[in-house]
């Protein structure tokens, strides 16, 4: 059975007229890295809120591990297995001292202080964090306060981390630091939903879902999605851009034998291409 | 310039006074301002005044920073004592229409100018030798038994550790509003005082706006963290009274023993 598994959901914010989820059926598997792409206001950052049980989606069902997240009973074992990173990492961390907000989600899980330590340690050195311990999260760079918000909810132990646009309000440095650590996190088995709208971070997932007017357009390895150009292009999205630059070559007559998702490949494709 | 303003004045050092547990401090600190009070003649305020002098020494914060914290109180301390000089009972040394300066009346200034300075120096001490994390830490863990009254005491103690954690934030955010502000030609320099309150209109709401947007995002990224208030909550830094904290206490015991004696024994001059 898959880790997430969502069926038509629906949902649709108070004020609202228009369905922010209109019926998403997604399934994520444990260890796996999916990416989630689309426009604002398409319903990512609304999906992404539905996999740990912040919002109850109005029709279908969520299951996580097995969990139902509208069952209020397991709503924080759902939270726990499932973190959320959000965007502005300024506005997510509690406390003064960096050690003592990565410990605030096993405090208010309940784990022993010399249990919390160890937990606290191990999620700092993950995320390169350790010798900041210290520090008070004012003093740090954005990227390096992103970090700790992961450490924050890797003290959780979680199974899955949910990045809602994690790199948005990020200089290239603390993009590449959070990248860094994502791929970390992927290493060690933890499943990643990534929702960005960086086409080259979308690029390194194993699955790229594209979300429009709170349905799925199409979703498959990111060698299937991004050679999809016409599509992407007639919904406005991009595609990152070397397989931009590979798409107008073959309009111009070019053959490639598949669409290239990096500069490296698309290096090589040229290369063979022109020889 | 707006980053100047001290706050928390926190020094970090590794002292005697540093390492006593918050909870003992602010205990002693309650208990030394009970004392000052409580000397109520010149062989007690004495101990009291070197009592709060030998904590001050050992707490290898140099006393310039002291003196700093006195000069803003400095004005009270004058009015205060000047009009304790007047409300002295007993004969008049010296009269002026209504006004009569008596024996009592003086000792009366003396004591609560001192007073008044112990009292501050004691409290910079605390501050001084105590973060802030550790100084809400102790007030939620002495305030526990107020539970039984419902105070709600671990929402407060949250309350500060987020208040604390956003001051520098939001000062930072004013900072770049004001850049902002002044970049859109708003002025904010000149005028008299009303005028210049009135300019800091463009700042505030913006800056009140953005806090709104931060509570509700910290609001979500708690829930994320699985926060469900103070119930079954553990800490990571528990906290345990050591060998220095009793050595704290028991030099304040003396004080105290010291003080009531005094006053027990001499006659009170107030």
């Amino acid at each position: 059975m898959s880790f997430i598994s969502a069926s038509s959901v629906k949902y649709r914010y108070e004020d609202s007229e228009k369905n922010a989820l209109n019926g998403v059926t997604l399934k994520v598997n444990k260890g796996e890295f999916v990416a989630l792409l689309g426009h604002n206001g398409c319903g990512k950052s609304t999906m992404a809120k539905t996999l740990n049980a912040l919002i109850i989606p109005d029709e279908g069902m969520i299951y996580v591990d097995g969990m139902d997240t509208a069952d209020d009973e397991v709503t924080y074992e759902i939270r726990r297995n499932v973190g959320l990173v959000l965007q502005n990492p300024d506005n997510q961390l509690v406390a003064s001292i960096i050690e003592e907000d990565v410990a605030f989600g096993p405090e208010n899980l309940g784990v022993e202080p010399g249990e919390i330590r160890k937990r606290v340690d191990t999620a700092l050195k993950t995320v390169g964090m350790y010798d900041y311990r210290t520090h008070a999260p004012h003093k740090l760079s954005g990227g390096q306060k992103q970090r700790v918000a992961i450490a924050g909810i890797l003290a959780m132990q979680p199974s899955c981390v949910v990045f809602d646009e994690p790199t948005a309000m990020l200089d290239p440095n603390g993009r590449e630091e959070v990248m860094r650590t994502i791929k970390t996190l992927k290493k060690k088995g933890i499943t990643i939903v990534l929702i960005t709208h960086y086409m080259d971070e979308a690029v390194l997932a194993d699955r790229v879902i594209v979300m429009e007017k709170g349905e799925i357009l199409t979703q498959g390895e990111p060698e299937k999605v991004f050679s999809q150009v016409n599509l992407l292009k007639k919904h406005s999205l991009d595609v990152p851009q070397s397989t931009e630059l590979a798409y107008k070559l073959i309009g111009a007559g070019l053959r490639f034998s598949k669409m290239p998702l990096n500069v490296q490949e698309c290096i090589e494709l040229l290369e063979g291409a022109l020889s | 310039m707006i980053r100047d303003v001290a706050l928390g004045q926190f020094i970090p050092g590794k002292g005697i006074v540093h390492r006593t547990d918050p909870r003992v401090k602010i205990i002693l600190l309650i208990a030394f301002i009970t004392l000052i009070f409580c000397a109520f003649n010149f062989v007690s305020l004495a101990v009291v005044t070197a009592g709060i002098i030998t904590t001050l020494a050992l707490s290898e914060v140099s006393f310039k920073l002291y003196f700093k914290s006195l000069k803003v109180i400095i004005f009270i301390v004058i009015i205060t004592s000047v009009l304790n000089m007047f409300y002295g009972t007993g004969d008049p040394i010296w009269q002026f229409g209504i006004l009569k300066l008596t024996m009592s009346g003086i000792y009366r200034a003396v004591f609560v100018s001192i007073r008044i300075v112990l009292l501050i120096l004691i409290s910079s001490c605390l501050t001084f030798t105590t973060s802030p994390t550790d100084l809400t830490d102790a007030i939620e863990r002495l305030m526990k038994p107020l539970k039984v009254f419902h105070i709600k005491v671990h929402e407060i103690a949250m309350m500060m550790t987020i208040a604390l954690r956003f001051v520098p934030t939001l000062l930072e955010e004013t900072d770049k509003i004001m850049s902002a502000q002044k970049a859109r030609g708003a002025d904010m320099d000149s005028g008299g005082l009303i005028k210049k309150v009135k300019a800091m209109t463009p700042v505030l709401i913006p800056l009140f706006v953005s806090a709104f947007r931060r509570a509700y995002d910290l609001a979500m990224a708690m829930e994320c963290r699985c926060y469900q208030g103070g119930d079954g909550r553990t800490r990571m830094k528990t906290l345990h009274i050591k060998k220095l904290d009793v050595f704290c206490i028991i030099f304040a015991a003396l004080i105290l023993a010291g003080v009531v004696l005094c006053d027990i024994f001499i006659t009170p001059i107030i």
